[in-house]
């Protein structure tokens, strides 16, 4: 090709963004260069033959990435035994603001109201260190129902949207079913992950409160903190 | 609502966590970019794997889509990188050997009987498979960047300003690109009896 402007020429021909002032130079040229008439006659025809591809459908696919592109946030349901440090927490404060005295003698369990000569620190720490041990276990058996609980619920939401996965696709291949299987089996190891830290989390902040209730019982009858 | 409007609203549905828009979203585009991978690899097995990968991509960076372009010319960005890649990945799947293993031996044969009988239109007489594994085959023997121009040029109408900015090159040389594509898809043609 001679002319220079040709490649250009012909490809902005087929550019749909050309606008109607630069066609009609384009035209203008044409008319008047050999070299591009010909090169677009031909390109134009070379374009056609491309446009004769006749589309073909789709085969049969799993659509992968498969739905549940982003699951709503988890509600954590209240429970009684989230409710109990807080209930224990307030019993502890009444004990204080009431001054109850508990002591055991060889009567068996007494309590008194009222002020007392003297308080027994040393049975109070025991007993506050023994209800520590008995919380720490309470919460521990409790995570650990929970957890096991979260985990059957998961198994069988899986099965679920396993069948359903699988009734959706009809012919699913087995390489379908392994990569949705993979992705449940990632998705339910984050969604434990996440409620094992939440629940400890839960546990802590709560035991911290029950210290503190401890502390401020020791300071309103007089003993050291 | 325009054809671009419900793609966007499918878009949002899907961030919202629906899969029944997702999987109409895909649905409306899937044969796009079926054609599009068929052209581009030459058999159906790669096509539909890497029609598999487009869609991942788009998947994982549909929240990332804007809506300043129209969805299927970002879906298309998204489809010639992916085609990229799978260049490097597997350059044998995209080479011009695998097309013409496929398509090669039936359009002979069926040549040889348009040989014989020379009155007829030779272009009438290939049937739908036999015409698109020829442009497969012409395709095929096109560098993958030159292949790419062509498929977003001709089948997909986006702007040279667009494929450029897609390959990194200035507009000028993605019309160059495209202008000697065509020359090359000329001379394959002539080749091919006249097509
Ligand atoms: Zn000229």
């Amino acid at each position: 090709m001679a002319c220079e402007r040709t490649a250009t020429l012909v490809a902005d021909y087929f550019d749909t963004a050309l606008g109607a002032q630069q066609r009609q130079a384009l035209q203008e040229h044409t008319q008047q260069c050999a070299d591009c008439a010909l090169a677009l006659e031909q390109a134009r025809h070379t374009h056609a033959q491309l446009l004769r591809w006749q589309p073909q459908s789709v085969p049969a696919w799993s659509r992968v990435p498969l739905p549940a592109v982003q699951e709503p946030p988890r509600r954590l349901r209240w429970t009684w035994w989230q409710w109990a440090p807080l209930a224990v927490s307030c019993m502890l404060a009444l004990a204080v603001v009431l001054n109850v005295q508990v002591s055991t003698g060889v009567q068996g369990l007494s309590i008194r109201f009222g002020a007392a000569p003297s308080v027994d620190m040393a049975q109070l720490e025991a007993r506050l260190a023994a209800f520590d041990a008995q919380q720490q276990a309470a919460l521990q058996t409790l995570t650990q129902t929970l957890m096991q609980q979260q985990s059957n619920d998961n198994a069988r939401l899986m099965e679920a949207m396993i069948d359903g996965v699988i009734e959706q696709l009809g012919d699913s291949t087995a390489r379908s079913l392994e990569q949705v299987i993979a992705y449940f089996e990632s998705q339910r190891e984050q969604d434990l992950q996440l409620l094992q830290a939440s629940y400890q989390q839960l546990a802590d902040s709560d035991y911290a409160t029950i210290r503190s209730v401890e502390q401020l019982a020791m300071l309103v009858q007089g003993g050291q903190p | 609502m325009s054809l671009a409007e419900q793609d966007d609203a499918l878009i949002r549905a899907a961030l919202e966590g629906s899969a029944r828009a997702w999987d109409q979203l895909v649905r409306r585009h899937e044969t796009q970019v079926y054609n599009f991978s068929l052209r581009l690899t030459g058999n159906p097995t790669d096509a539909l794997d890497l029609m598999q990968e487009v869609f991942l991509g788009v998947y994982r960076n549909l929240h990332r889509f804007r809506g300043d372009a129209q969805f299927s010319t970002w879906l298309f960005r998204i489809a010639h990188n992916k085609a990229i890649d799978m260049g490097r990945r597997r350059p044998q799947c995209m080479s011009l050997d695998s097309v013409l293993d496929e398509a090669g031996d039936q359009v002979e044969t069926r040549w040889q009987q348009l040989d014989d009988a020379p009155e007829q239109d030779p272009q009438a007489m290939l049937d739908e498979r036999q015409r698109n594994a020829l442009i497969q085959a012409q395709m095929g023997a096109l560098p993958l960047e030159q292949r790419l121009v062509v498929e977003l040029k001709v089948f997909q109408s986006l702007t040279f300003e667009e494929i450029a900015e897609l390959q990194d090159i200035s507009a000028n040389t993605a019309k160059t690109r495209f202008y000697t594509a065509l020359r090359r898809l000329k001379a394959l043609m002539e080749q091919d009896h006249g097509m």
